[in-house]
């Protein structure tokens, strides 16, 4: 018998009418690392908490089959037993501390207190947790005043305390910078090498691809494949799953590059560029030129702080045009402060900032929100009606449009982000990235000259992420300006034409994407790494640049090679 | 993150004391004077809490207490020294008001042990952390799920107020007036309610879900971190406090016997 067995999993939600879970069989031996991939609603997460018995003794619903570990029965166990034997992490790191205890070192012990553990072994357990999660120099900070990165930590290092043989990790990542999530994947490389077995679910694909084992592809709450990362991503049928595979194996795809041994396609940065070796196309800039580029905002020589003493941003000038900015950067960086700053919810101290020659810091936020579009990173700071044709009707209603009008406007975004299905749901019975949908449609109603994204890809899978991008594209065709905050890298390059690197309130870097990407320095000091293909491109080592796979399709199409 | 704690980290002699010996401090300054009676009870009480909030260097924290009482102690003068039943000798008047000798005496008693009560409950809150006095309850069987209820609220509400101005600027960026006349605020409730409540609540479920992963529901004796035992200093003060206790008492009754 295998170490963990799942068996005719089958699961429903109480007051829902599809099954979540529709007969899940499958395998995993101890130590091993599963990466558990799929659409969203695909039934990632509910596994995922299957696997701690919270489906079904938390949400109850019907439940069928079973999953052991280690001979345990997940859903007849005791609270104890499941704690000790497999623990979870989920997305926000900040809903999963207690929100009892105000030192990392007592949140640490927190569950350990709740089992029983003796004072001189919890104490040994949480420094050795600390230990290898890398946050001993915390030990006394509140958790809530952690950066996203140290939070996951230390909610990881919580769960390791209570000495648990199997992980599971429902996309740890998704709301965390890029160095955050780097931090965290170097934690569970540590784990995986302690012989934790890992089951994690991720949308970050190309670090699953890197670390996994095996990969469960679920489709509608079936497992459409497991297997290892090369045979999975190999499928020539991925898209009609809903995933995409890593861009790696992707672009190996577009050149028909597999690897001459096992005929599959690479799915490793390593594999991958010895694979596609230098035989590579060569990349065809756009010609930015082309374009008629408006200017928008004229940000002079502005500071900014928060508490009157320590400037967030310092002396900062940029002058911002139509085409699509991405402005990216950790954390911390200064980058929501400045789109505050230009959308008037936060005054400089100094300096002056126009849009379009008019001057912004002495207008209301009011006066300005039927020129200035923009979507908050969470939708839910934002929903409140009952169904979600109000709620995107609110914004165009409060600007002055007859209620026609708005509802025009309305029916029309959410026609651009394929959500016109939707318009007479509650938008809390959506999940959480068609409610971020909603939230973009109830700002593009508002028919702005500039739209402001704060993180439009969180939790969105590889339809989401798509719709998005039309939505920019077609922004940008109608000569809006796009301004968007992002983390995901890849899409930056997908997306936008101007790319302004921050770091520490200041600006290290602001050029045309394809150059802004090649600014090592000013990558490095901002602990940001390039998209994906590019860092192929450096890895082939032919002195060729290159953001996107489609960038090589195209060039490869017109049959331009070095 | 700000917390809505009052606790000043300190050393002082007053921080150093068991949880449960500043509890019972707080018990005898209200039974002590009250069993005494007498008006310079009250005063002598305020008068040792406010020198131990001295000695703690703690003023500076108690003083916005010591304010905002102020206007409510006067008001309690004026209404009494006016309004008071038993009223008859005038102590003296502005202009056509008199105010009664009676009266005020009654509210100097009210406003007195009004300051014993705050001064001495101020040496409590400004000198334990919520959490530990709730943990220290626990031990002694004090329900953890309702401890943690209590210990949960100091870190919660900060969070909720922090996810309020979020969701302010969310609002006024889709063009909602704010701030302005009694009705444009009153329209703004529900928009601005509406994500709080929403977002508590799936705040609240993953945190549930959360604690529930963390053996919070195990059905095993708690153990914990930190076990605070009473020492000699906490032993002392609670002997003398329940001396004083049991004196007044002495007192008391010993008065009642004599004037009978």
């Amino acid at each position: 018998m295998a170490y963990i067995e799942v068996k005719g999993l089958k699961y429903k939600y109480p007051a829902t009418e599809t099954m979540a879970l529709k007969g899940l069989d499958f395998s995993v031996e101890k130590g091993e690392f599963i990466g558990v991939t799929g659409e969203n609603n695909s039934g990632k997460s509910t596994l995922c908490q299957a696997f701690v018995g919270l489906v079904p003794n938390f949400y109850r619903g019907a439940y069928g089959g079973s999953i052991t570990i280690d001979g345990l029965d997940i859903a007849k166990a005791s609270n104890a037993e499941i704690c000790t034997t497999v623990g979870l992490v989920f997305q926000n790191p900040y809903n999963q501390f207690s929100g009892a205890c105000d030192t990392v070192f007592d949140e640490i012990a927190f569950g350990l207190q709740n089992i029983g553990i003796e004072k001189q072994e919890m104490i040994r357990r949480v420094n050795e947790a600390m230990e290898m999660l890398d946050i001993a120099a915390y030990r006394d900070r509140n958790p809530f005043d952690l950066s996203g990165g140290q939070q996951q930590r230390v909610a990881i290092a919580g769960i390791l305390a209570m000495k648990p043989q199997v992980l599971v990790l429902d996309e740890p990542t998704s709301q965390l910078d890029p160095q955050g999530s780097e931090e965290v994947f170097k934690a569970i490389d540590t784990m995986t090498q302690a012989g934790i077995t890992i089951i994690i679910a991720e949308h970050k694909i190309e670090k699953i691809a890197e670390f996994a084992d095996k990969i469960l592809l679920l489709k509608d709450g079936l497992a459409a494949d497991f297997d290892t990362p090369e045979k999975v991503f190999s499928r020539s049928d991925l898209a009609s799953l809903g995933i995409d595979p890593p861009v790696y194996t992707l672009a190996a795809e577009k050149l028909g590059k597999r690897k001459p041994e096992s005929g599959l396609y690479p799915v490793t940065l390593s594999d991958a560029a010895e694979c596609i070796g230098t035989d590579i196309p060569r990349v065809v800039l756009k010609k930015r030129d082309e374009y008629k580029i408006e200017p928008t905002f004229d940000v002079s020589d502005i500071s900014f702080s928060y508490d009157g003493q320590k400037n967030i941003i310092e002396h900062l000038s940029l002058k911002l045009d139509s085409r699509p900015t991405a402005i990216i950067g950790q954390n911390g960086a200064g980058k929501t402060t400045l789109v505050k700053l230009l959308k008037g919810l936060l005054k400089p101290t100094e300096g002056s900032i126009t849009l379009a020659g008019e001057d912004v810091v002495g207008q209301t936020v009011a006066s300005l929100s039927s020129k200035i579009g923009y979507v908050f990173q969470n939708p839910n700071d934002q929903v409140f009606k009952n169904n979600v044709m109000d709620e995107v009707m609110f914004g165009p209603l409060n600007i002055g449009f007859t209620k026609e009008e708005a509802r025009e406007r309305s029916i029309q975004a959410l026609r651009e982000v394929q959500l016109e299905w939707a318009k007479d749901i509650n938008p809390y019975d959506l999940g959480l990235s068609d409610r971020k949908l909603v939230a973009i449609a109830s700002v593009l109603a508002m028919d702005t000259d500039i739209v402001i994204f704060d993180e439009p890809t969180i939790a969105q899978d590889r339809k989401g992420k798509e719709r998005i991008a039309d939505v920019i594209r077609k922004l940008e065709a109608e000569g809006k300006g796009v301004i968007g905050i992002l983390h995901d890298m890849d899409f930056v390059a997908q997306c936008f034409d101007r790319v302004i690197i921050m770091a520490k309130g200041t600006i290290l870097a602001d050029d045309e994407v394809h150059k802004a990407f090649t600014y090592g320095p000013a990558l490095d000091q901002a602990k940001l790494e390039p998209p994906h293909v590019a860092k192929l491109m450096k890895a082939i080592g032919v002195g060729r640049f290159a953001l996107s796979v489609d960038e090589i399709e195209k060039s490869a199409t017109a049959g331009e090679y070095i | 993150m700000k917390s809505i704690s009052l606790y000043v980290d300190k050393n002082s002699i007053f921080h150093n004391l068991h949880s449960f010996t500043k509890l019972f401090y707080l018990l005898t300054m209200i039974l002590v004077p009250a069993i005494v009676g007498s008006v310079w009870g009250f005063a002598a009480a305020a008068a040792f809490s406010f020198l131990l909030l001295v000695i703690c260097g703690l003023l500076k924290k108690a003083m916005p207490f010591v304010l905002f009482t102020i206007t409510i102690v006067l008001i309690i003068f004026i209404v009494q020294g006016l309004t008071y039943p038993g009223n008859e000798t005038v102590m003296f008047s502005l202009g056509k008001i008199e105010f009664y000798r009676e009266g005020i005496m009654y509210a100097l008693r009210i406003g007195l042990n009004f300051w014993n009560i705050l001064f001495a409950f101020a040496l409590l809150i400004l000198t334990t952390k919520p959490k530990d006095m709730v943990e220290d309850c626990e031990q002694i069987g004090l329900s953890p799920k309702f401890g943690y209820i209590i210990a949960s609220v100091f870190q919660i509400i900060p969070q909720m107020t922090g996810t309020m101005s979020t969701i302010t600027d969310a609002q006024r960026s889709r063009g909602m007036e704010t701030e302005g006349k009694l009705l444009t605020r009153a329209k703004a409730f529900i928009p601005l309610m509406a994500p709080v409540v929403m977002s508590s609540l799936i705040n609240t479920k993953e945190r549930a879900m959360a604690l529930e992963i963390r053996g919070f529901n195990a059905d095993i004796k708690k153990t914990y971190l930190y076990t605070r035992k009473l020492k000699i200093s906490d032993k002392i003060c609670l002997f003398m406090m329940g001396l004083s206790i049991l004196s007044s008492i002495v007192f008391r009754v010993v008065k009642w016997l004599i004037s009978k």
